[in-house]
């Protein structure tokens, strides 16, 4: 059978943080890491100890026919984005694996391809994350026109955010300049008091900078029992938010609304 | 009667909007968008009927987001994905945005000089605040991990909805 090659512990090693840290920065919980790459462990009768921190993954792998066959190494994870496209590929390729029994070869080469998963075309996402926008100050009780100025403010805060992190400048400088930029122009509703509700224009079309991934890793990671990453990730995400937050005031303070 | 019922359906709808786009944002395959916008048009829709009964924020979100954790493992089946990609989006609907804002905002505010005997309730505000923003991420994240806490299982995948499971001891 082919799963009883010998494998080299090295080059298993390598695989497992290759997949590891690209979950880790496509917003992966630690729970769901473990699970993925165990099932690798099983199929070529390796014990895995993973030790994820939020800067990195860290591994050992011993052979469990022959317990010479062991190695430890760990690789940094530097971004942290979200790309849920890649979690799937990962969580398909890891079943399939496990059921099909596929050598390391076929593993290697699929996971090689899995890092150029393609993305969403740009104006679908930026027109997608105007729409919600929209629709989530609706939600919260404006009207049409605090929804529209909402969806030209969200596009706009997103296209910024996006032109920034293509310059390779911080990622909180990145949320921290398109929140301005988003309540720079939602804060204009406030001034000529357009519409029904414009505090409602303000507090929504900032809502696609929340962490909601960070933050709801984190509280999953705090029950499955991750506790240093659930705190660095409750960390990132309240840090994001802050920088959300100076962002709207430094724009509230130039426009000069002051009852907010 | 026929009131609440329109705008029964203008929430799950404008949801569904909200739920594609951040599936959108958050890089969803394309054959499960709608997976997520239909299960975020149902959970903020149920929040809403609750809301609308008095059932209070807290425990409606928790409503919704507990019927989105079930209904996507039961969705998980059907199109071969995890879960966490469209549970997640879906969540991100009841999001508590608004007062996240408002606790980012408290805590800014504080430092500004006069402003304790002008709003003498602002600390307590953003502690109120603060501990809302708390209690509903809690709940969002319980809907979405709520195959790993209710089941007794690892995986999404050996969990089975609708059939008997025979347990071994």
């Amino acid at each position: 059978m082919e799963t009883d090659k010998f494998i080299q512990a090295d080059r298993f090693a390598k695989l497992i943080l290759d997949m590891s840290t690209l979950l880790l920065s496509s917003g992966a919980h630690c729970g769901r890491i473990n699970r993925n790459v165990q099932r690798f462990a099983d199929t070529w009768h390796f014990r895995i100890d993973l030790f994820i921190s939020f800067t990195g993954v860290s591994v050992t792998v011993v052979d469990m026919n022959n317990p010479e066959n062991k190695a430890t190494s760990n690789r940094q994870a530097t971004t942290h984005g979200v790309h849920y496209g890649i979690l799937t590929e990962i969580s398909l390729l890891s079943w399939k694996a496990y059921e099909e029994k596929m050598s390391i070869d076929e593993v290697e080469k699929l996971l090689s391809d899995i890092h150029y998963t393609p993305r969403h075309n740009k104006w679908t996402i930026r027109l997608g994350i105007g729409f919600a926008c929209a629709a989530l100050c609706i939600l919260a009780g404006g009207d049409w026109i605090n929804g529209s100025i909402a969806f030209v403010a969200a596009t706009t805060g997103l296209i910024v955010r996006q032109q920034v992190m293509a310059c390779k400048f911080n990622a909180m400088i990145a949320i921290l300049l398109s929140a301005f930029v988003t309540t720079m122009i939602s804060g204009m509703d406030m001034l000529y008091h357009i519409g029904q509700s414009p505090e409602k224009t303000i507090a929504t079309s900032v809502l696609f900078l929340i962490p909601g991934v960070p933050l709801i890793n984190s509280v999953i990671d705090l029950f499955e029992g991750y506790i240093p990453t659930a705190l660095a990730r409750g960390m990132f995400g309240g840090f994001v938010l802050l920088c959300i937050a100076v962002g709207m005031s430094l724009s509230i303070a130039l426009i000069g609304v002051n009852n907010f | 009667m026929t009131d609440f019922i329109f705008l029964m359906f203008k929430d799950a709808a404008f949801a569904f909007l909200v739920a594609v786009g951040f599936a959108l944002l958050f890089e969803t395959p394309k054959r499960v968008l709608y997976v997520a916008g239909l299960l975020g048009g149902i959970g903020h829709c149920i929040r809403f009927i609750l809301l609308h009964f008095d059932f209070g924020l807290v425990s409606s979100t928790l409503a919704g987001s507990i019927f989105i954790g079930i209904a996507g493992i039961y969705c998980a089946h059907k199109v071969h994905t995890p879960p966490v990609v469209f549970t997640m989006p879906a969540c991100i609907t009841m999001i508590p945005g608004l007062y996240a804002y408002r606790t980012m905002m408290g805590w800014i505010k504080i430092y500004t000089d006069g402003l304790i005997t002008q709003e003498p309730h602002i600390l307590q505000e953003t502690a109120y605040n603060f501990i809302l923003t708390s209690s509903l991420l809690f709940s969002l994240a319980i809907g979405i991990c709520v195959g790993a806490l209710f089941f007794r299982k690892k995986s999404t995948k050996e969990i089975k909805l609708g059939k008997t499971t025979i347990i071994k001891f």
